[in-house]
């Protein structure tokens, strides 16, 4: 943003640059390396997978996540759009309360939550962990979609409105197709957030076989003890799908990310 | 809050669209927070019957308790602590790879990859690398700063400090990654104006583009006072809020409350202190940002 930069200071930025990333890179090289450890790659990955439930785990998180991505998207979707484009009394208002859930901190409603979940005979069960994640996601999904069809211009939804579509076609025939870089961003980031989710399970799936997948750790240390490099070989396994996720989808994510906070 | 009139579908179709969120937010959120000041007002184990309404003596008792301000204490250290540093990480690291340094995709994965990581994964982690023979010793002795060397989360005067470093590994990214964004939006005229004035890079850096950066120093600081409050994960795997109550968080002791001490009423009002304070902390920040703006 300086211009040309000369060869002698590109050197010292990539000097800087690198002087802080290093404490950055060093524990993601060190929690691989661990996991290599003991027994060697190969028996700790394949004692995880084959003499722990971290299969079972697996499944779990993967029902849960794709529960609530499916909510949350549909959700957030129905609602951005009105929240964007349609008019009707209240509005604001109504997205003002959406919003407030942004600030609640999930764990100032673990007594509600447990007691409720506890009363309608709903522990150990997926809808009691979907409900709340989806609950605690979708004000700030709303928001970054919101945000992000407000820059769609209203004359491209009234040209379908001429045409005779009702709002419900416009949003799926013309809208959907036009926020797929939102829509990224809502799905990755519903994704990352009930697949890295810990404290909900915790409280709410105790038997063993409902178990989320962040989980194993603790499950692997009571019943192993302390095998180190197998922990850490469950470490990197659990945090493979999302570093994939993340990957795969980079550049829409930081895009929407950003498109949504920067205002 | 003022928006353009939206011209499409003038009638109550809206509140079709926007019902399937609400039932979720107010049903869960609102109603479980209307739930939590009921219980806040009695003293009950969290199962069973035998409620017993007591007004507001959990409230009472709450404000008398020292491991609650111990506790605000140390999410005070901590937010203050990691919001700066992960802000001046971030920026800096932005700043220089725009100007043109190498592999800048290598860098931005490195930063950006431990915010998408579980604080399951990260606290356990970590638990690991910082005990007394970890790794973050050996690396200290490799480059000979052995004594230095810690148990860095067993030790009661470095264990706060330890959980903040954790969080700054896990949450610069985001900071860098909005930085960054903002930075590529700043306009390149006042930049060369303020080159052609003379201004050195660093004044430059300084005076002119620090400054244009305020809308993103300002949504940082909120996030990380109501991350802060809302920090759990990270203490509760790694320290429990021990050694004693030396990293003791007031999300921590309200799961301990609730839990494992079957206190449910404190445990609520607890909860209900921690509502306020994110509310109360929150409009704060926004009336603050409007004056400066202003």
């Amino acid at each position: 943003m300086f211009g040309r930069t000369r060869l002698r200071e590109r050197i010292i930025i990539q000097v800087l640059a690198t002087v802080i990333a290093i404490p950055f890179a060093f524990p993601l090289v060190a929690i691989v390396a661990k996991s290599f450890e003991g027994q060697g790659p190969a028996a700790n990955y394949l004692a995880v997978l084959t003499k722990t439930p971290f299969l079972r785990f697996m499944l779990n998180s993967l029902i849960i996540s794709g529960g609530t991505v499916a909510l949350v998207f549909v959700c957030t979707m129905l609602a951005a759009f009105a929240f964007s484009k349609l008019r009707f009394r209240g509005r604001d208002t109504l997205f003002v309360v959406v919003l407030g859930g942004l600030v609640l901190p999930a764990i100032a409603l673990i007594v509600p939550i447990f007691t409720i979940v506890l009363r309608l005979g709903l522990l150990n069960t997926y809808v009691a962990v979907i409900l709340p994640l989806a609950a605690i996601t979708i004000p700030f999904t709303v928001l970054v979609t919101r945000n992000f069809l407000d820059g769609v211009p209203d004359e491209i939804l009234e040209a379908a409105k001429i045409d005779g579509a009702s709002s419900f076609t416009t949003l799926l025939r013309v809208v959907l197709p036009l926020a797929k870089p939102i829509i990224a961003v809502v799905l990755v980031w519903t994704f990352l957030q009930s697949w890295n989710e810990f404290f909900l399970p915790l409280l709410l799936l105790q038997s063993t076989e409902m178990q989320a997948i962040t989980q194993v750790p603790l499950y692997f240390t009571s019943e192993y003890g302390s095998d180190t490099p197998k922990i850490f070989a469950s470490l990197v396994l659990l945090s493979l799908p999302v570093v994939v996720a993340y990957l795969s989808m980079q550049r829409f994510f930081e895009r929407g990310l950003t498109a949504g906070a920067v205002k | 809050m003022t928006r353009r009139t939206a011209r499409l579908g003038l009638n109550r179709t809206g509140y079709l669209y926007v019902l399937p969120v609400l039932i979720v937010v107010v049903g869960i959120v609102y109603l479980g927070v209307a739930y939590n000041g009921y219980v806040s007002l009695l003293d009950w184990s969290g199962i069973g019957d035998g409620q017993v309404f007591i007004g507001l003596e959990n409230y009472v008792d709450a404000f008398a308790d020292p491991v609650l301000w111990t506790a605000l204490g140390h999410v005070a250290v901590f937010a203050v602590i990691t919001i700066t540093v992960q802000m001046l990480l971030g920026l800096t690291m932005a700043i220089l790879l725009s100007g043109g340094a190498w592999l800048r995709g290598v860098y931005k994965v490195v930063m950006f990859l431990p915010v998408v990581l579980s604080p399951a994964v990260i606290s356990v982690s970590f638990r690991n690398l910082l005990s007394p023979d970890g790794a973050v010793n050996a690396a200290l002795e490799a480059v000979g700063l052995g004594a230095l060397t810690q148990p860095w989360l067993a030790n009661p005067d470095t264990a706060l400090f330890a959980i903040a470093a954790i969080n700054i590994w896990a949450w610069t990214g985001f900071s860098f990654l909005l930085y960054q964004a903002a930075l590529s939006q700043i306009s390149q005229e006042h930049i060369e104006a303020a080159q052609l004035d003379g201004a050195g890079r660093f004044r430059t850096m300084w005076s002119v583009v620090v400054p244009q950066l305020s809308g993103t120093h300002a949504t940082l600081v909120l996030i990380g006072i109501i991350g802060s409050l809302k920090t759990f994960e990270l203490v509760y795997l790694t320290t429990g809020g021990g050694p004693g109550r030396s990293t003791e968080f007031l999300t921590t002791y309200i799961y301990k409350k609730a839990i494992e001490g079957f206190d449910a009423g404190y445990a609520a009002a607890l909860s209900v202190i921690l509502l306020v304070l994110s509310l109360a902390l929150t409009v704060i920040q926004m009336r603050v940002n409007r004056t400066l703006k202003g």
